[in-house]
């Protein structure tokens, strides 16, 4: 396995097992029982809403992707696919656009909040199912994925950090400004975004959640729907998919 | 005419009776802003703009209220418990310190 | 030309002149942050909610905050009273209070037998490390509490 050599500074911010700031099992059961309250229920409902009076619903959804209404939970849980007619590795998101300018409807941008909501009420069709993602289904998945796990992997910015640097096996379990760094896959980064978040008070898709990461780490922001983005997704989305997480929208996070 | 604000009612458990207590949760759509802090993009200080009061009925009779203060979270969450005294329709009626009026209601059916 | 100058030159004395002034507001302002118009202090609007009576500590107050919470600004808090809900014997009310926030006071709910147990959730903001205080009034008009101290971290990436 490769050694990941982490600049100085960086080390110098980080304390081996934070034990005092791990969570106990009290207050990770209340935080596990505001998920039955969240705020994000009412963006997903509202995403409902909006999807079905501006574009006709489940039933449009599905027959512009050419399936049945039924067959939409597991083949939702396959995003970020290729779409033919679309000719790209696409998110949720962008097959709602390609929808709306198909009908000739407002085209919602990629960052706006009615398609953040909307993109999580079409994500929840999928609780509880695994992920679908095959990423040797066709050349372009396959690409897209082993474009994700390059950028994932890729030392750039100010400081010469790549999401490795701090999302890596190794380091998984230190402190980095008071919060322990999660493992993505255990932490089910692709199943649980869209989320609530308490620091934002607000949805966040994990898109967005990246370009966060990107900012505090002094990367260049890459844009949201870019190959990269849609790549990254993939990525980190068959993390969770390799351990078996269900996806679970909308989550709540710090 | 401001959009009605975004909330929803959710009972708990989702199967009752009449007579089982069960638990009422109101979560609405609200800044909650105290009147201290910027807004980061303009520089300026938001105003306060919080609910301040809130009251549950059940088919127009009051059962609880609450007299809300700026500092409960942005997007916020109040939680009592009822006892079901038959079909009906709770309601929450909920004023914030700019006068704001808005309601919310959900119809309760017991299972018996 | 010369009016474009003239006034060019007008703007640059009066910022010169507005600095001081500009200045001086900025310090008011720095003294007179964090001062909402609803501030009051724990003593005080425990005084005002049980109207000077003794509030006692009591274990039948079952408060539940977290030990350390991710982000002071959705602390989630529950109060849950080993106490009947009758007719003739009820908690009238429940008030959720932190103990260093400029408005200490967070929610004041009056509640009725209907509710049947004397139970109350809601999230609120603290300013910093501090207590959570569940206090209640019983209909014979006693008054009991219970404090929770809950560690605010501030951090994170993104």
């Amino acid at each position: 396995m490769k050694r990941i050599i982490l600049p100085f500074a960086l080390l110098v911010t980080m304390v081996t097992a934070g034990e005092q700031f791990a969570m106990s099992d009290a207050d990770r059961a209340m935080y596990k029982e505001m998920l039955e309250n969240n705020p994000a229920d009412i963006y997903v409902e509202e995403g409902g809403e909006i999807l079905e009076e501006t574009l006709g619903g489940e039933a449009a959804l599905a027959k512009f992707l050419g399936i049945t209404e039924k067959e939409l939970p597991k083949y939702i849980a396959g995003f970020p696919r290729y779409i033919k007619k679309l000719g790209n590795v696409v998110g949720v998101d962008q097959v709602l656009q390609a929808m709306q300018v198909e009908q000739e409807k407002e085209k919602y941008k990629l960052k706006s909040s009615k398609m953040f909501s909307m993109l999580a009420y079409v994500k929840s069709l999928a609780n509880d199912e695994q992920f679908t993602i095959d990423i040797k289904a066709d050349e372009h998945i396959k690409a897209s994925y082993d474009l994700g796990k390059k950028t994932f992997e890729t030392a750039r910015g100010g400081r010469g950090l790549s999401c490795l640097s701090c999302h890596s096996k190794d380091i998984v379990g230190q402190v980095l400004r008071t919060q322990p760094l999660p493992d993505l896959g255990e932490a089910a980064a692709g199943a649980t975004w869209p989320a609530y978040r308490m620091t934002k008070s607000s949805l966040r898709t994990l898109q967005r959640r990246f370009q966060g990461c990107m900012k505090n780490a002094l990367l260049k922001v890459i844009p949201i729907g870019s190959k990269e983005m849609v790549g990254l997704e993939v990525y980190v989305s068959t993390l969770a998919q390799e351990l078996k997480k269900p996806i679970a929208i909308p989550g709540l996070k710090r | 005419m401001a959009e009605a604000r975004k909330s929803m009612i959710k009972i708990k458990p989702k199967k009752y009776k009449t007579g089982d207590i069960v638990k009422v949760d109101f979560i609405v759509i609200h800044p909650m802003d105290t009147g201290l802090k910027k807004d980061k993009k303009t520089g300026e200080v938001k105003p306060a703009h919080y609910i301040d009061n809130i009251t549950f009925s059940f088919d127009g009779k009051p059962f609880t209220t609450m007299k809300v203060w700026e500092t409960v979270s942005t997007n916020p969450y109040f939680s009592v418990n009822f006892k079901v005294p038959g079909k009906g329709k709770i309601t929450v009626d909920y004023t914030d310190n700019t006068g704001e009026k808005n309601s919310k209601s959900k119809k309760l059916k017991p299972k018996d | 030309m010369k009016r474009r100058n003239f006034i060019k030159s007008m703007m640059a004395v009066s910022a010169v002149a507005v600095t001081p002034m500009a200045l001086m507001a900025k310090e008011d302002a720095a003294k007179a942050k964090k001062k909402g118009p609803n501030d009051m202090t724990y003593d005080a609007a425990v005084a005002a909610i049980s109207g000077g009576k003794e509030v006692k500590d009591s274990d039948k107050i079952k408060l539940t905050v977290p030990e350390i919470a991710e982000n002071g600004a959705v602390v989630p808090v529950k109060v849950e009273i080993d106490h009947p809900m009758e007719e003739a014997n009820y908690v009238k009310a429940i008030h959720v209070l932190s103990t260093k926030n400029g408005n200490v006071r967070c929610v004041d709910v009056m509640l009725t037998p209907a509710n049947a147990k004397g139970y109350f959730a809601t999230r609120i903001k603290l300013g910093g490390t501090q207590e959570v205080v569940g206090l209640a009034e019983l209909s014979d008009g006693t008054f009991i509490k219970a404090a929770k101290s809950v560690k605010v971290t501030i951090g994170g990436c993104g």
